[in-house]
C-alpha cells in the first residue's frame, strides 16, 4: 500500500507543525516535503487544515485481563487506544491474578499478539500478588521483555522490600514505577482532603500522603542507583519534589495524567464517581502547577491511567465505588480541547510528552514523521469534534467524565506500518 | 416551591429556610392541644430506613409522622454498611416494592440518601449520612435558637467537639451561617479541619473561644472510637481541655450563655453533671422541637407518588 | 371580570352578618373563630362590632391547612399559619366565620380542626358570601350575601387588611 498525505500540518517534538506532504510506501515514510508527487497507484489523502502527528503511546493503562474482563480486556482496550490515536500501551500488573511471574506475562503477551492490532507491553509486579512482601519472579519476566516493575494500585509499603527490589533488579536493566501514597495517611482513598471532603463529609486523602511516599521512593532509587518513574502526580508539591530531585541528578522520570491537569475536587459536585480516582483530583492551584510542570519538563510524559470500571461498580456510593476513570479514548482530544485549542500548549509538547518520551522510557524508538521511519501516525482534525457517546467508545466501560460530552478535535485516521487502523469520515 | 427531597442544608435557599422555620411554630403549637394529631398525611406511608442505630432520631421522626397521621413502616435493615457489592440501585428496587411516599434514611455512607433520592419517586429525607449532613437536626437547632433569639443575625454560636466527623456540625453551622449567625468551631486540632468552610472562626482553646463571646455553646457528642484512633489521648484529657468543666460552667453561667447538645450526652465528657440542670440548657427543648421541625419538613415535601392534579380553588 | 360588591356593599354585608350573630351573642357567650385566611379578617370585623356594642365574647383563628382533603392534589402545600384558640373549647358556643362558602370542604376541615381542640357545646357557621355549589351537606347559619354563580366561576374576595381594599369580584371562565 502506498499513501500520500497532502497538505497537512506535520507535528513533531521540535517545534510548531510544518506544512507538508508525507509519502508512505509499504509502511515506510519515504518522503516528507512540499508538493510531493504521488507515484502511480498511490492513495491520496487530503490533510488540508489537519494535523499529521506521530501516534501516541500510553505508558499507564489497566486492561483488567486476566480476571476482570467485564471491566476491560486486551481486545477492547487496544481498540479504545486506537480510537484515541494511541498505537502502543504499557499494561499495569494489578490484574487477577497479578502479572507477577513469567507465566502470567506470557499469557498476557500471547493474548495481545492474538487480539491486538497495536503493540502491547506489560509491566510486572515488584512483589508477589502486589502484597508488598515477597519479590516477584523478576528474572522470568525480564526474559519475556518486561522492563518496568511496579505494584501500581498500591505502593510497596515496606521501604526495605522496595530497596531490595531496586538493588536486585537494577543490574537487569529494569526500572521501577511508583504509585505513591502512605496507606495510613490516605484513609478511605476517595477524594482529596480539603474543602470538598469537608463539605461531602468523607475523610480525604491529603496530598502529603503521596508526596512523602514519592520522596521516599526517589530517595531509595537515588541511594541504590535505580531508575524510578513516578506515576500520576497530582499535586503542586509533588511536582516540585520531582523537580528538586531532578536538579540533584536523581534518575527519576514522572508522568501526569490528563484528568489531573483538567479537573479538580470541585468537579465532584454531589458525589459524582466519574471524578473519583487515586490519587484524587486536588485543587485548581494544583491544576495550574501541574500544567507548568508539564511545560517546564518536570513531567517527562503524559499517561492516562486508563482504569475501566463497570457502571454497576461506579453506581455504588462514593466511598464504595472503585477508583479510576477511562482515558485512552478521550486523552488526546481532551488535551487538544483544553490546552492546544486554547493556545496554552503547542502540538510539539503533546508529541514529545505523549508520543516520544513514553516510548523512550520503555526503551523504544520514537515514531517521528521523518523519511526512512516506519509510519506510525495519526491525522487529527482540530476543527472537528468528538462526542464521547457509548456508541463512540470501544472500551468495555464508559466511566469517563466526558461521557456524552462533545469536545473540540477529532482523530480521523490512525496509520501504523501499512495498516490503516482507523479511518473516520471527515467531519 | 415545594421540593421532593430534603437532603442537605447547602442547597436550601434563605427563603426555604425561613419558610421551614416559620412553619415549625404552628406544628409545635399542636403539642399543647388535647389531640396532638392532625390528619394531613392520612393514607401516606413513611418508611424508616435506619442503617445506623439511633433511637432518638428514629423516634422523633416516628412521632412526627404519626402526628401527621401517616403510616410508619420501620424496615429492618442491618445496622452495618450496605453489604459489599450491593449497589444503591438494589436498595432502591427493594424500596420501590414498599410503595412508600416518604423515605427517612440514615446511613454511615456520606451521600447515600442523595443516591437513593435520584432513583425513587418517594420523598427522601436525610436523617444523617456519614459525616456529611443531618439537615433536620440543623433545622431544629436553628428553630430552638430562634425561640430564645428571635433575631438570629449577628449572634455567635460556638460549636465544640469532633467537628471533623460531625454531620451535625456541618449542617447546623451551614444553616446558622445562612441566617447570619457568626459560627466558631472549637475542638482538638486533630478534630477541627483546617480547610473548613469560609466564615467560621477556628478555636483550639476553650477559654479563648469563650472570650470570643458566644451566645450559645453547642457541644457535640464525643464518639469513643475517636480516642481509640488517637485523635486525643484520653477521655479525661478531653474533658479537661475541651469539655464544660465546673470552672468553665461557672463562666458560662456568669455570661448567661445557652448550652445545646444533639444528645445523647456523655456526662463527664462533653459537660459536667451540673450543666444538665442549668436553666439556660436548651437540650430538652431541642428534643421537643425536633418533632415540630420534622413535621414541618414532611408537610413541605411533595413526593412524586401521587398523580398531581391542577390546583383546585 | 365584574365587581359584585364594592366597599360600601361589603360593609353592609359585614354589618348584617354581625347583626345576626349579635342576636345570639346577647343571650349567651359565643366564641367568634375565623378561618385563615380572610375568614379571620371577617371574624375580626364582626368581633369589633360586637365589642363596640359592649358584648363580651371570645375570639380565635383557625388555620385548616393540615385538615384539607386535597393536599395530594396540590403542587405545593399552603403556607401554614398559627391557629389561635386560647379559650376553653369544651362546652363553648362557637361561631365559625369564613369569607366565602362554596363546596363546604373548608368548613368540613374546620370542624375537624375545632373538635381536635375540645368538644364545643355548639358550632354555628357564619359566612360573608354564600355562592352555592355545595359538595357536602353543610349550610350556613348566617350569611351576609347570597350570590348566584356558575360552578367554574371564581369568586375573589379582597379585604382591606389582607389585600388593601374591600371588594368582591367574579371571574367567569369561558
Amino acid at each position: 500500500m502506498s499513501m500520500l498525505i497532502k497538505g497537512g500540518e506535520i507535528a513533531s517534538e521540535q517545534g510548531a507543525p510544518v506544512r507538508g506532504d508525507v509519502l508512505i510506501e509499504k509502511g515506510v515514510i519515504t518522503a516528507v516535503g512540499e508538493n510531493l508527487e504521488a507515484p502511480e497507484g498511490t492513495e491520496e489523502v487530503d490533510a488540508n487544515g489537519k494535523v499529521v502527528a506521530p501516534a501516541m503511546f500510553d505508558a499507564h493503562v489497566h486492561f483488567r485481563e486476566p480476571g476482570q474482563e467485564y471491566k476491560e480486556d486486551i481486545a477492547h482496550g487496544t481498540e479504545a487506544a486506537i480510537n484515541g490515536g494511541v498505537t502502543g500501551v504499557v499494561m499495569m500488573p494489578n490484574t487477577s491474578p497479578a502479572i507477577d511471574s513469567a507465566s502470567v506475562v506470557r499469557t498476557v503477551l500471547e493474548k495481545a499478539r492474538e487480539v491486538s492490532r497495536i503493540p502491547v507491553y506489560t509491566s510486572g509486579c515488584i512483589t508477589k500478588g502486589r502484597a508488598g512482601e515477597e519479590l516477584a519472579g523478576i528474572d522470568g519476566m525480564r526474559n519475556l521483555g518486561v522492563v518496568m516493575l511496579t505494584d501500581d494500585g498500591d505502593p510497596v509499603a515496606n521501604p526495605a522490600v522496595l530497596r531490595n527490589a531496586m538493588e536486585y533488579a537494577t543490574p537487569f536493566g529494569m526500572f521501577f514505577a511508583s504509585h505513591c501514597e502512605i496507606a495510613e495517611l490516605s484513609g478511605p482513598r476517595a477524594l482529596n482532603e480539603g474543602k470538598v471532603s469537608y463539605q461531602l463529609g468523607i475523610k480525604g486523602t491529603p496530598a502529603c500522603s503521596e508526596e512523602i511516599c514519592m520522596d521516599r521512593d526517589i530517595r531509595l532509587a537515588h541511594a541504590t542507583g535505580a531508575r524510578v518513574h513516578i506515576q500520576h502526580v497530582s499535586s503542586a508539591i509533588g511536582m516540585e519534589t520531582i523537580r528538586w530531585w531532578k536538579e540533584r541528578g536523581a534518575r527519576v522520570t514522572a508522568e501526569v495524567s490528563p484528568h489531573h491537569l483538567i479537573f479538580n475536587e470541585e468537579d465532584i459536585g454531589e458525589y459524582d464517581t466519574h471524578y473519583k480516582m487515586n490519587p484524587p483530583l486536588r485543587t485548581s492551584e494544583d491544576n495550574a502547577a501541574l500544567l507548568e510542570g508539564l511545560k517546564e519538563g518536570v513531567f517527562d510524559l503524559i499517561a492516562t491511567d486508563h482504569a475501566p470500571h463497570s457502571e454497576f461498580e461506579k453506581g455504588q456510593d462514593f466511598v464504595s465505588a472503585p477508583n479510576g476513570i477511562t482515558g485512552l479514548e478521550s486523552a488526546l482530544v481532551s488535551l487538544h480541547d483544553r490546552f492546544i485549542a486554547t493556545g496554552l500548549v503547542g502540538w510539539d509538547l503533546i508529541v514529545k510528552r505523549y508520543s516520544a518520551e513514553p516510548r523512550r522510557m520503555m526503551g523504544l524508538e520514537p515514531v517521528p514523521i521523518e523519511e526512512g521511519k516506519t509510519a506510525d501516525l495519526i491525522i487529527f482534525d482540530p476543527s472537528g469534534e468528538t462526542t464521547f457517546s457509548r456508541d463512540f467508545m470501544k472500551s468495555r466501560s464508559v466511566n469517563t467524565p466526558f461521557l456524552d460530552q462533545t469536545l473540540r478535535g477529532r482523530v480521523e485516521m490512525v496509520l501504523r506500518g501499512d495498516e490503516v487502523l482507523l479511518q473516520r469520515e471527515a467531519s | 416551591m415545594a421540593r421532593k427531597d430534603f437532603l442537605d442544608i447547602a442547597s436550601l435557599s434563605r427563603e426555604e429556610v425561613d419558610l421551614l422555620l416559620d412553619q415549625a411554630t404552628p406544628f409545635k403549637e399542636l403539642f399543647t392541644r388535647s389531640v396532638k394529631k392532625v390528619p394531613t398525611l392520612k393514607g401516606k406511608s413513611v418508611l424508616m430506613l435506619f442503617y445506623e442505630p439511633s433511637t432518638r432520631t428514629l423516634s422523633s421522626f416516628e412521632v412526627a409522622a404519626k402526628r401527621l397521621s401517616a403510616d410508619v413502616i420501620e424496615l429492618d435493615v442491618p445496622h452495618s454498611s450496605v453489604t459489599k457489592g450491593e449497589t444503591v440501585k438494589d436498595t432502591v428496587d427493594t424500596l420501590q416494592a414498599m410503595r412508600a411516599d416518604y423515605i427517612v434514611v440514615r446511613h454511615k455512607m456520606s451521600g447515600l440518601p442523595q443516591a437513593i433520592a435520584r432513583q425513587t419517586r418517594a420523598s427522601v429525607i436525610n436523617a444523617g449520612d456519614g459525616s456529611h449532613a443531618h439537615p433536620t437536626q440543623a433545622l431544629l437547632d436553628a428553630f430552638t435558637l430562634k425561640e430564645v433569639f428571635p433575631e438570629l443575625s449577628g449572634r455567635k454560636v460556638l460549636i465544640a467537639g469532633d467537628i471533623l466527623h460531625s454531620r451535625v456540625a456541618r449542617s447546623t453551622s451551614s444553616l446558622l451561617l445562612k441566617l447570619g449567625v457568626e459560627v466558631g468551631f472549637l475542638g482538638p486540632g486533630s478534630l477541627v479541619p483546617r480547610t473548613g468552610p469560609e466564615g467560621i472562626t477556628r478555636f483550639t482553646d476553650f477559654d479563648e473561644a469563650l472570650r470570643w463571646g458566644p451566645d450559645a455553646v453547642y457541644l457535640l457528642r464525643v464518639q469513643m472510637e475517636r480516642q481509640e484512633a488517637q485523635y486525643f489521648p484520653s477521655v479525661h484529657e478531653y474533658h479537661q481541655v475541651y469539655g464544660v468543666t465546673q470552672d468553665r460552667f461557672a463562666r458560662i453561667q456568669g455570661e448567661g450563655t445557652y448550652i445545646m447538645h444533639p444528645g445523647p450526652v456523655n456526662r463527664g465528657v462533653e459537660l459536667c453533671h451540673e450543666v444538665m440542670d442549668y436553666e439556660r440548657s436548651l437540650i430538652n427543648q431541642q428534643v421537643e422541637n425536633g418533632i415540630a421541625a420534622r413535621m414541618a419538613v414532611l408537610y413541605w415535601l411533595k413526593p412524586q407518588t401521587d398523580s398531581q392534579e391542577a390546583e383546585r380553588e | 371580570m365584574s365587581v359584585l360588591l364594592d366597599e360600601a356593599a361589603m360593609g353592609e354585608a359585614v354589618a348584617s352578618l354581625a347583626g345576626e350573630i349579635r342576636a345570639v351573642a346577647e343571650h349567651g357567650r359565643v366564641a367568634i373563630v375565623g378561618i385563615r385566611s380572610r375568614g379571620d379578617e371577617v371574624a375580626e370585623r364582626v368581633s369589633a362590632i360586637l365589642k363596640e356594642a359592649g358584648i363580651e365574647h371570645d375570639y380565635g383563628m383557625l388555620d385548616i391547612s393540615l385538615y384539607r382533603d386535597d393536599l395530594s392534589h396540590l403542587a405545593e402545600n399552603p403556607k401554614l399559619q398559627s391557629s389561635e384558640i386560647s379559650f376553653q373549647v369544651d362546652g363553648s358556643h362557637i361561631v365559625l366565620v369564613d369569607d366565602v362558602l362554596f363546596t363546604g370542604r373548608t368548613i368540613r376541615a374546620a370542624l375537624d380542626a375545632l373538635t381536635d381542640y375540645g368538644r364545643p357545646a355548639r358550632i354555628q357557621l357564619a359566612v360573608l358570601i354564600d355562592r352555592g355549589h355545595r359538595e357536602i351537606p353543610i349550610q350556613p347559619d348566617y350569611s351576609g350575601v347570597k350570590l348566584e354563580t356558575a360552578r367554574m366561576d371564581h369568586v375573589i374576595v379582597r379585604l382591606k387588611k389582607t389585600d388593601g381594599e374591600d371588594a368582591v369580584e367574579l371571574v367567569t371562565t369561558p
